[in-house]
């Protein structure tokens, strides 16, 4: 596809934005106003300034990466503008803030190459950390940055500017921070991870110290879900580095280990807190528990079945009788007013920019960006997977945003950021 | 290191392709399964406001419509001009309290198809019409009107219909409610209100409710005879005051305690007109529970009747009483494990008026759309042939003399042949049931009824079929004939 092509399909992507707006305009008999323009210019704007820095900065990236993420953005625009109009103005300004970041990102790269980014790998993991843990500053105090807890999770950070503050979810940079430290850290240590000169029975394993950081990040993850109780955040941690040291090592035994950690804390968690209990007997019998902790889920798939094929029609369902459609249900939200056809749109989006993402991985020769690469487009596929399955019940709920469609500004920063490093990879191996 | 990439590109799309299945089942291969779960509120939120159909009685008059709603311009608001006296038919189409009656069984055809989605436009631009469908019923005002003001107040059932296509001509179930109090503002309060009131008036007495049906069952019994070729009218049975069942220190009395005859012997006929209990306790032992419920089954007992609606099913209940000959001396007279629907018993009126065939009953006589073109008309339909024409001519011909001069002379209406049986069943604290069924003219019917007043109606203790049931059916077959 050319460059050309791309722009027009990003121009296309902001007219169906444009279009959603309209239609939930119509549907909720309001008259036509600056919405729609808007909502049009803010795609256009945002998708345009990345596309533009690509062909200034990252020529020969791929041209595939922006596309779907565009058509993802613009149904999910459309969708929030339906459930909540003051949060879709919010959105908007949240997309041209994470499209500057990108373009910022882009530039500085182009200066230095992903090559530099590998040298301040411990960087990362401090900074990652201290983001990670920066959520249990006390929520009252005199210092302009303060923690939050939200539905029983201390996830959020507020930024206190004076003016207004800044909410923000760490954990979606954190996500970014890990890849990269891990991309760096594994394509040293490759080969010590793969050899395996212990013998335990039947079982071969690598030297014990170099194990370590596999029960670190395990540790890590632990102190996430514990002391913050974010299953989302701790799962896609570990989950992340499990993917990214199977990969670069091509081990299957560490993704062994890593599904025994993950079902015994799983299981710890199961027995330690209510919220994860909830979320279990969610996930299980939600028809059973409809006045309570299944309400969420079997109202979500009463949406969906009654969406069925081709849907209510956007502004013509109701959605808004789920909870917290806007953020971790926007899929059952688009699922019942666009219906399956809708649904499948956004796996095919999704599924689309996994594949190109894991096909740039594939063509790496460098072994720090393949692993960059894979480690990124893995870590949003599982994401993707673990929210989506959680709607429909394959996993049970683990409460973290769909990238490029839930509400959410850091959500839309950290999935940016991830495209921003995808096309320079791209660029810097071209096919 | 490609070999894991591609490993992990796999596990991630195949997850993904789970995910597409997942959503198939949801949406596609389940999606009716949520879609209609009763704790949904999507469909009935949808419904808020739009326009339905009319409903129209037979004669013209408006039962059920939607006024446009003076505060909300393009909304609408369902009003039910004829209030109570068709509430047990029409039922009720409300937000909080759901759908009932024909607003229920007819929803679909009722709704308006104007939902503004991609279909919807579809079919505007194929032009087709999204306006509500409506309903023209069988039933008639005027006759509905007859038999709720017959029954004046007492709690009870009055269902007419014409024996000769199944056609609901009246289907009265008091005490009723007024549906608009369900529709409006204070919904709730008018719903615990009718809930808590003890006269249970939300009933429909007319297909929901069984009753021992009494005498009138002796049609049943005496139909069963005739097919076996037992017993015509002029057969003789001992005359007694007192039957002793077999087995049993139980016996069954006549009403009164009085001989049926000269203390001697009864014809058949004697015994129908009159209605000796005891006569009707041996006969049914002599004729079998086997061709009792063979008769009984072709009348609709046992199984569920097809209707607009599931109706409550009547009972005869053959296996139990072809081991107890005592049980079945009781069911003779239609008590015992004999329980009846008042429409139930109006078909077995039909049933005779039309020569042993059954005709499905049915409400609405067609649908129409908003520019008054029929849509649809209601096919008439034979449920089965309960017994031969010979059969019913006999029938016809006691159920006559009933009305001449037997215990049902109050049913009679000058000028015209009125057939027909009275019932006197056990009620409710010695408060009998009064039951009558019968048909007219008997030349060439055009209605047959069945008339049900519950505990004696305003007569209590001394209430009995002929005396409170047949006046009420005299009035509601003089109403049709005389329309």
């Amino acid at each position: 596809m050319t460059r050309t092509a791309e722009s027009g399909m990003l121009v296309a992507a902001a007219g169906v934005a444009a279009f959603g707006v309209t239609l939930v305009i119509l549907a909720g008999g309001q008259t036509i106003d600056s919405r729609i323009g808007l909502t049009f210019a803010v795609m256009v704007a945002a998708f345009g300034t990345v596309h533009m820095a690509i062909r200034r900065w990252a020529p020969s990236a791929s041209t595939v990466i922006l596309p779907p993420a565009a058509l993802l953005t613009a149904i999910s625009l459309a969708e929030i503008h339906r459930l909540d109009p003051v949060r879709a103005g919010l959105q908007q300004w949240w997309l041209l803030i994470a499209a500057s970041m990108t373009v910022a990102l882009l530039f500085f790269l182009h200066r230095r190459g992903t090559a530099t980014i590998r040298r301040y790998r411990y960087l990362y993991l401090l900074t990652g950390l201290i983001l990670l843990l920066l959520p249990l500053l006390p929520s009252t105090g005199p210092l302009p940055v303060r923690g939050l807890e939200v539905n029983g999770s201390r996830l959020w950070l507020v930024v206190d500017l004076g003016i207004t503050e800044i909410r923000f979810q760490p954990g979606e940079i954190v996500k970014l921070l890990m890849v990269l430290f891990l991309a760096g850290y594994l394509a040293e240590r490759q080969s010590a991870l793969a050899e395996r000169p212990r013998q335990l029975g039947p079982f071969k394993f690598p030297e014990p110290r170099q194990l370590f950081p596999v029960v670190a990040v395990w540790a890590v993850s632990l102190v996430v879900l514990v002391v913050q109780r974010d299953l989302g955040a701790s799962v896609l941690l570990f989950g992340a580095f499990i993917g990214m040291i199977y990969t670069a090592t091509g081990r299957p035994t560490y993704l062994l280990i890593g599904a025994v950690l993950t079902a015994s804390a799983g299981y710890g968690a199961y027995r330690l807190f209510d919220h994860v209990e909830r979320r279990f007997l969610a996930w299980i019998q939600p028809f059973q528990n409809f006045e309570d902790a299944g309400y969420q889920v079997a109202q979500a798939w009463f949406g969906m079945g009654t969406g069925s094929l081709a849907g209510s029609g956007i502004g013509l369902g109701r959605p808004d009788l789920i909870p917290n459609a806007a953020t971790d249900f926007i899929y059952a939200a688009v699922a019942e007013e666009l219906g399956f056809a809708g649904s499948l749109a956004i796996l095919a989006g999704f599924a689309l920019l996994i594949g190109v993402g894991f096909g740039i991985a594939l063509r790496c020769r460098d072994r720090f960006r393949k692993l960059t690469a894979a480690g990124l487009t893995w870590v949003l596929g599982l994401q993707a997977f673990l929210i989506i399955g959680g709607v429909l019940r394959l996993v049970p709920l683990t409460g973290i945003t769909l990238p490029f469609m839930s509400y959410g500004g850091s959500s839309l920063v950290g999935n940016f950021l991830l495209l921003g490093l995808l096309a320079r990879i791209s660029h810097e191996e071209p096919a | 290191m490609n070999r894991p990439t591609r490993r992990l590109a796999a596990a991630v799309l195949i997850g993904f392709a789970l995910l597409g299945l997942m959503t198939t089942w949801v949406q596609v291969v389940a999606a009716d399964t949520y879609r209609l779960d009763p704790r949904n509120a999507r469909f009935n939120l949808t419904q808020i406001g739009k326009e339905r159909g009319l409903i129209v009685s037979a004669d013209g008059v408006v039962l059920a419509q939607s006024d446009p709603d003076p505060a909300t311009t393009g909304s609408f608001i369902r009003s039910y001009p004829t209030g109570p006296v068709f509430a047990n038919v029409v039922g009720y189409s409300s937000l909080l309290f759901g759908e009932q009656g024909l607003e229920r069984a007819y929803s679909d055809d009722l709704r308006s198809r104007r939902d503004l989605t991609i279909s919807d436009l579809l079919s505007v631009i194929l032009g087709r019409d999204l306006r509500p469908l409506n309903l023209q019923l069988t039933l008639t005002d005027s006759l509905q009107r007859i038999a709720f003001e017959a029954l004046g107040g007492q709690a009870g059932s009055v269902v007419a219909l014409d024996p000769t296509t199944g056609a609901i001509l009246a289907m009265v179930s008091t005490p009723s409610y007024d549906p608009n109090l369900l529709v409006g503002v204070d919904a709730a309060a008018h719903w615990q209100t009718l809930l808590a009131d003890p006269s249970r008036p939300l009933a429909d007495r007319a297909t929901r409710e069984l009753y021992p049906p009494g005498s009138t069952f002796k049609t049943v019994v005496s139909a069963a005879a005739f097919e076996t070729g037992l017993a015509n009218p002029e057969s003789t049975f001992p005359d007694e005051a007192s039957f002793q069942l077999p087995g049993s220190t139980a016996t069954v009395d006549n009403a009164g305690g009085t001989n049926c005859s000269n203390g001697v012997t009864t014809s058949l006929l004697n015994a129908f007109v009159r209605s000796c209990n005891a006569t009707f306790a041996r006969l049914a032992i002599a004729v079998g529970a086997e061709p009792i419920g063979q008769v009984a089954e072709g009348l609709g007992f046992n199984q569920e009747l097809p209707f607009t609606w599931t109706v409550a099913e009547s009972a005869f209940l053959t296996d139990e009483l072809s081991a107890d000959l005592a049980a079945l001396g009781q069911s003779g007279i239609g008590e015992r494990d004999v329980r009846a629907t008042p429409l139930q018993m109006a078909l077995v009126a039909g049933a005779v008026a039309n020569q042993g065939v059954v005709m499905s009953p049915y409400l609405v006589g067609r649908t129409f759309d908003a520019d008054g073109a029929e849509v649809d008309t209601s096919e008439l339909a034979i449920f089965g042939t309960a017994f031969t024409p010979e059969t019913a001519a006999l029938l016809t011909q006691m159920m006559e003399r009933v009305v001449t001069e037997g215990t049902g002379r109050q049913a009679a209406v000058p000028g015209v042949r009125v057939a027909g049986k009275t019932g006197t069943a056990t009620g409710v604290e010695g408060r009998p049931h009064a039951w009558f069924i019968g048909f007219a003219p008997v030349e060439k019917p055009t209605i047959a009824v069945a008339v049900f007043v519950e505990a004696g109606g305003s007569a209590g203790e001394s209430a009995s079929g002929g005396a409170v049931a047949a006046p009420i059916a005299s009035q509601v077959i003089s109403g049709w004939l005389n329309r």
